[in-house]
């Protein structure tokens, strides 16, 4: 926190930034703006070199109210910055052209809630399909006007000259679901890529204004489903820190120990399925031995293998037992052994290091403007780790490296995610030895949570990087608004830029390199 | 989109060869050639099914093929969304006769956990779009689940199981 909220005021005339409680809110800052001033407050972020770490919409009835969340990649300083609309003529300033990444949100909110950003190039459908009707996180039945419906549909992949369109996906081996990307090529190179989600939107965030806290859990681990535990953690941090629940020792050691098995679970197929689609099934094989070590492990303890639902809101499902303890250490010392395997099998093989030297260049300012996250912005040298930068948990006790790329490329990401793998397994280590005695629950947790007014904020580090919870409490047993800053949407903004001029069969090293989960983006 | 478990007109063959038709099955069975279609949550189970430990291979299941052309059957991994469910119908007109599907998992059987008062973007089970000759339960379903729901398939095919079952004690 460096003073900010004085180089708001002395700059924009009017502005009355307040300064708030960070462990209550998550949020250092918070700033209540009006349309016209908008495009000053967000320039001077931009001046001051903030990200924009998400930008989202609450419907309060009365108002939609916009909340633009800015953050520092290395000291974290995070304000929120509102605008209110009229929810009969919703309207906003488009702020698309300071910050990449608005260019993405904005067309998701204006299709789930009908927000108009005036000056943004595009506004077409991103998640949804012309078949929807209603607005649909709208809390009342807002129809889609016609005008509306038909600006939303207006995109036509045309054919021109020279240049002609392609879809990877949505059912392509490279893409990890279902992914679809227009590209325009221009004969084996491409022009233009458009990504066109939401074929897996399985409305997550609607669903968590439907039911109440403990009853959405389950979904966290459905949302990504190769690093549930980071997303089952968030979740139950925000809850907790929106309840003020303590949480005892032994819970928050083994989150972690089960958070970091999942990371490693996480980047190994992420090793698997990348080499998988540079054209090496091998190592595929590899990790999947490995993964199935780990979820063996993992399912000990949860009664999973896949999507786990392990954390409760104040502890644990149940605690973990001496075979969970032999199991890990066991796998731990196996671990430390495969490195120099994959080493000897990938590391040094040519023929991938020629395919990912060079490829998805990402500089630092490019990060910045799209929000990058995880393993990719610490590709472009940038050491932003949230367990370290932002500790929760109890990670600020744990020793650990945060590992950076010198070039930014596809290449960087590899050692990155390897040597990540690294670090978790020093961290397990730490925290095994750590791991202290007493309850893995607290207490008097009540079964029927209704959280205080007001809204919080929560971040974590998923193996993919920041994910931020943003949750709005009315006083009642379900949220009124709940939504996931997922860091695949994020690194995915990136790519049309990344691909621009590249080969097809290098944007597909691209698109792998960004480790994205389909379900995830799509929420 | 149809009725719940609609079925294809039956194909019409003039001269039907009965030994030949079963010489036919019995390979067919044993070479099931899945396409590559992932959704979400289950095709990393469907993942797990086919590398190292469970190996799907054995059973002649393993040679997974990205085009539908060249495919015997569908593993329907996951939830099918309105946007996908077109996609999803013509990749199952793709793929050559004589051909199954999969329905693997929750989602896939009837929209599973997704199912909810005011849903706008789901199909609630995937045999409103295509048909379905084998479930598979669970969420995700483990990879013995699926295996047991290929020899399910295989059986359906042959008529005969190719290994007994196993009680459960």
């Amino acid at each position: 926190m460096s003073g900010i909220a004085e180089e708001i005021k002395a700059s924009v005339m009017g502005a009355e930034p307040v300064e708030v409680s960070y462990p209550e809110k998550g949020y250092h800052c918070a700033l209540e703006t009006s349309p016209d001033k908008l495009p000053d407050i967000v320039r001077l972020f931009d001046e001051k070199r903030f990200y924009l770490e998400c930008l989202l919409c609450t419907d309060y009835t009365d108002y939609l109210e916009l909340v633009y969340l800015f953050n520092t990649h290395l000291s974290p300083c995070r304000v929120k910055v509102t605008l209110k609309v009229d929810p009969q003529q919703p309207v906003a300033p488009s702020m698309s052209s300071i910050y990449a990444s608005a260019y993405w949100y904005e067309r998701e909110i204006h299709e789930f809630y009908g927000v108009l950003f005036t000056g943004h190039p595009n506004m077409t459908y991103l998640f949804l399909h012309n078949d929807i009707h209603d607005y649909p996180l709208r809390k009342g039945k807002v129809p889609v006007p016609p005008e509306d419906k038909e600006r939303l549909d207006s995109f036509k992949p045309g054919e021109q000259e020279d240049t002609f369109f392609i879809n990877l996906g949505p059912q392509h081996p490279s893409t990890h679901g279902v992914l679809r990307v227009v590209l325009k090529m221009d004969g084996e190179y491409i022009e233009q890529a458009e990504p066109v989600l939401g074929y897996l939107h399985r409305m997550h965030e609607k669903m968590a204004e439907n039911r109440s806290y403990q009853q959405f859990l389950p979904n966290t681990g459905r949302m990504d489903y190769l690093g549930p535990m980071s997303f089952n953690l968030g979740y139950v941090l925000a809850v907790e820190r929106l309840c003020a629940i303590s949480v005892p020792d032994r819970a928050i050691f083994v989150r972690i120990i089960a958070t970091e098995l999942n990371r490693i679970c996480s980047h190994l197929l992420w090793v698997g399925a990348y080499l998988a689609d540079l054209g090496a099934l091998t190592p595929f094989l590899f990790v999947f031995d490995d993964r199935e070590q780990i979820q063996d492990v993992l399912e000990g303890i949860t009664g999973s293998r896949l999507t786990y639902c392990y954390f409760r809101f104040g502890g644990l499902y149940n605690d973990v037992d001496d075979q969970f303890i032999a199991g890990t250490k066991a796998f731990v010392k196996r671990m430390w052994g495969r490195f120099s395997l994959y080493e000897k099998l990938v590391t040094g093989n040519v023929i991938f290091v020629n395919r990912t030297k060079g490829i998805g260049t990402i500089t630092g300012e490019q990060a910045r403007k799209y929000g990058v996250a995880g393993p990719v912005l610490r590709s472009a040298g940038i050491a932003c780790d949230l367990r370290k930068v932002e500790s929760y948990s109890a990670y600020n006790e744990m020793e650990f490296n945060i590992p950076v790329g010198e070039h930014g490329d596809a290449l960087d990401t590899y050692k990155i995610r390897i040597a990540e793998m690294e670090n978790s397994l020093r961290i397990i280590e730490q925290a095994l030895a750590k791991l202290p005695g007493g309850p893995f629950m607290a207490e008097k947790v009540p079964k029927k949570l209704k959280p205080p007014r007001g809204d919080i904020y929560q971040v974590v580090e998923t193996p993919r990087g920041e994910l931020g919870i943003y949750i709005v409490s009315d006083e009642s047993d379900r949220p009124l608004r709940m939504k996931w800053r997922v860091p695949s949407f994020s690194n995915l903004m990136i790519f049309p830029e990344l691909a621009r001029g590249m080969l097809l069969a290098d944007a597909v090293a691209i698109l792998g390199s960004l480790d994205l989960v389909i379900p995830e983006i799509d929420r | 989109m149809g009725e719940r478990g609609f079925h294809l007109e039956k194909e019409i063959i003039p001269v039907k060869f009965a030994m030949v038709e079963k010489v036919l099955d019995l390979a067919r069975a044993n070479s099931l050639w899945p396409v590559t279609f992932g959704l979400a949550c289950c095709a990393i189970e469907m993942m797990s099914t086919s590398m190292s430990r469970f190996d799907i291979d054995r059973f002649g299941a393993g040679v997974f093929r990205a085009s539908p052309r060249q495919a015997d059957f569908m593993i329907v991994t996951g939830t099918v969304t309105k946007k996908m469910a077109p996609v999803l119908t013509t990749l199952y007109e793709q793929m050559p006769s004589p051909k199954w599907v999969i329905a693997m998992g929750n989602c896939a059987i009837s929209g599973g956990p997704f199912v909810f008062e005011g849903q706008y973007n789901i199909v609630e089970g995937v045999d409103l779009l295509v048909p379905v000759d084998v479930y598979v339960p669970g969420c995700p379903p483990r990879p013995e689940a699926l295996l047991e729901g290929l020899l399910k398939l295989e059986e359906k095919i042959t008529g005969t199981r190719r290994f007994p079952r196993v009680e459960s004690a």
